[in-house]
């Protein structure tokens, strides 16, 4: 077990303009689950691979606990990594593969079969030992793919995308096991996806990268009521956070026909770019409010999800007719009471509920 | 080749009367309509199978009937029926074992270090090299060149008295050696120009073989620990287990059926495979009985020993390949 540390660490790929990864920095501590997350091209893999030895750092370094791997083959890092395909070798039995590294380091015949049976009997593989991985179901190689980073006892697990192959009921499950499982053995884990409620539901901490760099790193709920920049306001959340941008005005931020209120000194210093200022507000912080004290919203689309509803509403005097923009706003509501579609409503933003953001520089303003 | 195309005509006709059994009512209906589709079918495939009977099929059958016959080159009709006192000739024949013997050798001292080299090759242009194409063209390009003047080259590398390689084996003060008079010595020369020619092409399939392998099981190896030499050993091999049986099959076929090399060796083209015939090869001693002492009936008869040894290999080939692929299921 060890911390991990990307100091500087920078990626160029050969004739590319942009880095890959841009001087990413970042401390892992010992035992911890570190998710990155991102859009795709955003980094997140490269960010994974060169600390798994896979691609040249061109700049800056790469720590595991105190040692600088920067420069290390793969094999001397101690790291195990469970790939998005599973990467199994066709030819060898599950047993096989699970302990192929422990065959290479010279481990014995005797201890290798040991610790190969009990990674199996924790995912639950021990009956599927003489098979080959072509023979086994998704969700099983999956298992198998896992089964072969923990019988190493690697000071580091590295997973990119190891549950985008699994349906979607089994993707959630898998999740559960994988969370549960790296809790148990307490090995610090770097965790790369693009799916932003994997990201939340399994991480300690989340990195959030964009064009390769790092946008911000926190716990989820930190994540989730203190975005850094416009870009994980939008990112993270599902439905994602409204963001509107308006120009300040007395008083807040003109939205639609209604003014936002915003405290004046936060206005000042967000719309000291260009007087403008985006501001941001969950599907979930926005009540209802009588005609004529907020923003009014025409709903376009209702979607009733059981446990709620969601409004997929324009701002009064938008085009409705827009199909490809059908919503300026998402609200969340009581599913039993929801409005119907070609309601208008006024809504206003819960206290306390309203992130402001700096138009010209997109960063989150106090 | 044959053996796959006489094969498919069956499998073809085999699958219409499993569909025939359905629902009695509707039978004579659903019968008319497969046999409307199947005459287009066979339509469409009969030009190959006209082609391939008049120019595959007949000669080999023919084959198999003047084998049965006593007849020479110049009255190939007219011989007279012997059954099978040719194929009891030529088991008896001391000169059929020499060749069976020497085509056997010169196959293994080819082939062995023709596939050896070819999957080290492949593997070494499986790396990203600058011109890569260029190099993968020089690869093809013994193979593109004629039997006759590859031969006549190496013939003249493997000379006894001015010969490139005896000069360069002298200034090293070694002896020079007789590279064609020599039992050993003449099989080596020619499996050299058997491997030279065919090793790019072997090359050239295992690297297509090789870039079909995901490049993850290299990463996963790497990560769990294994050099390139294991990751040659434990990935790349394995994934190329089906093409290596393929190459095994294919240089076997040509192995057998050696021929133009050891006829251009000495440079005179005698079929007599040297001096004691130290490298008449199976394909040499048929053109020998047929061509040079006119007994067509025994020619033939050595051409379908030959077919029968071919067939026996590759039958030990697909079993080993049935035996693995049952291991590995």
């Amino acid at each position: 077990m060890a911390t991990v540390t990307f100091d500087q660490a920078t990626r160029i790929y050969p004739k590319a303009e942009k880095p890959a990864v841009d001087a990413l920095d970042l401390e892992i501590a010992d035992g911890e689950f570190l998710v990155l997350v991102g859009p795709s091209g955003c980094g997140k893999s490269t960010s994974l691979r060169m600390l798994a030895g896979l691609e040249e750092v061109d700049a800056g370094s790469v720590l595991i606990g105190d040692r600088d791997v920067t420069d290390r083959p793969p094999k001397d890092r101690d790291i195990a990594m469970v790939f998005q395909n599973y990467a199994l070798y066709p030819h060898m039995t599950v047993g096989e593969n699970m302990g192929f590294a422990l065959k290479l380091a010279g481990v014995d015949k005797a201890e290798r079969a040991r610790r190969v049976a009990e990674a199996a009997k924790i995912l639950d593989l021990s009956e599927y030992l003489d098979r080959r991985p072509k023979a086994l179901s998704g969700g099983q190689r999956q298992r198998v793919a896992m089964g072969r980073a923990i019988v190493r006892s690697p000071q580091v697990f590295l997973m990119d995308e190891p549950l985008s192959n699994l349906d979607a009921k089994l993707r959630v499950q898998t999740r559960t096991q994988i969370a549960a499982l790296v809790k148990r053995l307490g090995t610090t884990t770097v965790y790369v996806t693009h799916d932003q409620v994997e990201a939340m539901t399994m991480g300690d901490r989340v990195a959030v990268l964009k064009d390769g760099v790092l946008q911000q790193c926190d716990t989820p709920g930190a994540l989730y009521d203190r975005p850094a920049n416009v870009f994980v306001a939008g990112f993270i959340g599902s439905p994602a956070m409204n963001l509107v941008t308006g120009p300040a005005v007395e008083g807040g931020v003109r939205v639609g026909g209604a003014v936002l209120p915003v405290p004046r000194e936060q206005l000042a210093r967000a719309a000291a770019g260009n007087g403008q200022v985006t501001v941001g507000f969950r599907p979930e912080a926005m009540h209802l409010v009588g005609p004529g004290e907020g923003v009014q919203v025409l709903v376009n689309v209702v979607e009733q999800l059981g446990s709620d509803a969601f409004l997929y509403t324009k701002l009064a005097g938008e085009d409705t007719d827009d199909v490809l923009h059908p919503s300026d706003v998402v609200i969340r509501t009581e599913p039993r009471s929801a409005p119907a579609m070609g309601e208008k409503l006024w809504l206003g933003v819960r206290e306390g509920a309203l992130h402001v953001f700096d138009a010209a520089t997109q960063q989150r303003v106090e | 080749m044959t053996i796959a195309s006489q094969s498919s005509p069956e499998a073809m006709t085999a699958s219409p009367p499993a569909a025939a059994p359905a629902t009695p009512d509707r039978t004579p209906a659903r019968r008319r309509t497969t046999l409307t589709r199947n005459r287009w079918g066979y339509a469409y495939v009969a030009p190959f199978f006209l082609v391939f009977g008049a120019f595959s099929l007949y000669p080999f059958v023919y084959t198999a009937w003047i084998s049965l016959h006593k007849t020479s080159l110049s009255d190939i009709n007219g011989g007279t029926w012997v059954g099978l006192e040719n194929y009891r000739n030529l088991l008896h024949n001391e000169f059929f074992w020499n060749a069976a013997r020497n085509t056997l050798t010169i196959g293994v001292l080819s082939t062995v270090p023709q596939l050896c080299l070819a999957l080290g090759l492949a593997h070494l242009l499986n790396y990203k090299l600058r011109n890569r194409t260029f190099f993968r063209t020089v690869m093809l390009m013994p193979y593109a060149t004629s039997i006759a003047a590859a031969t006549l080259v190496f013939s003249q590398l493997f000379g006894r008295d001015y010969g490139l390689i005896n000069t360069v084996l002298q200034s090293v003060g070694l002896n020079p050696i007789d590279w064609e008079g020599g039992t050993w010595s003449s099989q080596i020369a020619i499996a050299v120009i058997v491997t030279w020619r065919w090793t790019g092409y072997n090359a050239l399939i295992y690297l297509a073989a090789m870039q079909s392998i995901p490049g993850e099981l290299y990463e996963a190896a790497e990560i769990d620990g294994a050099s390139r030499w294991k990751q040659f050993l434990n990935v790349t091999i394995p994934s190329l287990r089906p093409t290596i049986l393929f190459t095994i099959v294919v240089s076997t076929i040509g192995a057998v059926q050696l021929f133009g090399e050891p006829l251009l060796f000495a440079g005179n083209g005698t079929t007599s495979g040297g001096a004691s015939g130290q490298y008449q090869t199976l394909g040499l001693l048929m053109y020998q009985q047929g061509w040079s002492n006119f007994h067509i009936g025994q020619a033939a008869t050595t051409a379908w020993a030959m077919f029968m040894i071919i067939l026996v290999v590759v039958g030990l080939n697909a079993l080993i390949g049935r035996l693995r692929a049952r291991a590995d299921r």
